[in-house]
């Protein structure tokens, strides 16, 4: 059985998962996510303040407790990254030096030296991945792909005015992802031909080169037989009169309904809040009135 | 044939693999300095050679967006926490397909082949200082250290990249490279 479990593919396959419950972030259309997601990522790369962050923290957070789904599972990715993320996080703390002549040594022993600025860029670049990666949760388990490729197409419409082309954006976008459960089948198969005539695309200690080498026989096949679909598909387009975005009608339209305002004006706050946190530097007048408190 | 549908169809499907390669883990071949060597950066370079420069940046796009979401949703190693932002992992994969096309239209009248090697390597290089730059430019990563990485890794990753480019625009061009046939 051990060498059945070589060729499935399938089951390697970890990323986020739609689960449908229905619930008020499900219903919301897929624009409105798509907008507010990329702009809480904008701004939670920009921001430099740990208050901001934690805002926008607690903002992804109650979106994910009004989904009805189990909270825990947005984490579970986290957890996994956690001890990388405080090793990354003691590096730019402690190796990075902090060349800045209004920073503040915290702590020094050695040639380690803590300054307080270094301690907050550690704290952000933790921050950070947690808000991002919690928000890419939110999505995924609130947007299935159809609905993603619906919220792409009509958000790039207004480009289409300026020659983009975004019908044609939306439709590449939708081939890849369809594509990629009939390029693991397909894979499955070539491993199993390749096999079957001596093939080994065991994990030996071999040097990386070898190892390549040993994959080429899948690699190959996989290419040349994605671009025969490739073509075939075309071929298939052309002779059902496909002729692009222009003149199409379409049989899902999507509307603005209320609880997407409801939605944007909770979005907008938060960033509102996080940037005027970041900007009138509330970091640093909690941290002094943490230090005279304790002093 | 459309021109156009073919265009559409080849991104997709190329964005198509390099999910596949990354999604599958498959892409990544093990190596002893702890980052694994990746493939996932080779359909662009071979979208942008049968398709030009507009096809590989879309395929750049898709790829990159692919290592944005895994490396936030499904991180592997330390240096995926980097790799959430876009201007880490998306920007420079833009360039990847315009870079190798380039090089690969500028030497294709000389001969095919030599074209499409090179057209490889320049593309995995481009993959590679653009994405250390970045990294280096926001000062997550000291330059020194940038510089041994690129050696260690950049240039394994360009000769991977540029054997599997050949071995795959050959057969599928039917250009004439004089040794025909399996070699088994």
């Amino acid at each position: 059985m051990a060498q059945r479990n070589e060729f499935e593919l399938m089951g390697k396959v970890v990323i986020g998962q739609y689960i449908p419950t229905g619930s008020v972030v499900h219903r919301l259309d897929a624009r409105t996510k798509l907008m507010l997601g990329a702009l809480l990522i904008v701004v939670a790369i920009f921001v430099s303040s740990i208050a901001a962050l934690l805002l926008l923290f607690v903002t992804v957070l109650f979106g994910l407790c009004i989904t009805k789904v189990e909270v825990k599972l947005a984490f579970i990715s986290l957890r996994r990254v956690l001890p990388y993320l405080f090793v990354l996080a003691a590096i730019q703390m402690l190796a990075v030096p902090q060349f800045r002549l209004d920073a503040k040594v915290i702590w020094e022993w050695r040639f380690f030296v803590l300054t307080d600025r270094s301690l907050l860029s550690g704290l952000l670049l933790m921050g950070r991945f947690v808000v991002i990666v919690s928000l890419l949760a939110l999505f995924s388990f609130t947007t299935s792909t159809t609905e993603l490729m619906h919220g792409v197409e009509h958000m790039l419409q207004p480009l289409q005015r300026l020659r983009f082309p975004a019908h044609e954006t939306a439709l590449v976008i939708n081939i890849a992802i369809r594509f990629v459960p009939i390029l693991m089948g397909e894979a499955e198969r070539i491993m199993r031909a390749q096999a079957s005539r001596g093939a080994d695309f065991g994990t030996g200690r071999h040097n990386f080169i070898r190892r390549f080498m040993r994959m080429l026989p899948l690699f190959v096949p996989l290419f040349i037989l994605s671009l025969q679909h490739a073509q075939n598909m075309a071929e298939a387009m052309e002779s059902r009169c496909y002729m692009g975005g222009s003149g199409r009608t379409r049989l899902i339209q999507l509307h603005y309904e209320k609880q997407d305002f409801v939605a944007f004006l909770i979005g907008i706050v938060a960033i509102a809040g996080a940037l005027c946190m970041s900007l009138f530097k509330v970091d640093q007048t909690v941290w002094k009135g943490v230090m005279t408190i304790l002093s | 044939m459309n021109d156009r549908i073919r265009k559409i169809v080849i991104a997709g499907v190329m964005g198509g693999i390099s999910i596949f390669l990354g999604a599958t883990r498959l892409g990544f071949i093990p190596y002893f300095s702890g980052a694994s060597l990746t493939i996932m950066h080779v359909p662009v370079i071979i979208g942008a050679v049968l398709e030009g420069p507009v096809v590989g940046a879309v395929i750049g796009f898709i790829f990159g967006i692919f290592s944005l979401l895994q490396a936030a949703i499904a991180p592997t190693g330390p240096a995926d926490v980097w790799f959430v932002n876009p201007l880490v992992s998306v920007l420079p994969r833009l360039i990847i397909g315009p870079i190798a096309w380039l090089v690969y239209r500028g030497l294709k009248n000389l001969n095919e082949v030599p074209a499409l090697v090179a057209a490889g390597i320049a593309g995995s290089l481009t993959n590679t200082g653009l994405v250390l730059g970045v990294l280096g430019a926001f000062g997550y990563l000291p330059w020194p250290l940038i510089g041994t990485i690129a050696a260690a890794n950049g240039l394994p990753e360009a000769a991977l990249a540029a054997i599997l480019t050949y071995a795959v625009v050959v057969p599928w061009k039917r250009i004439n490279t004089k040794r025909q046939g399996s070699s088994v």
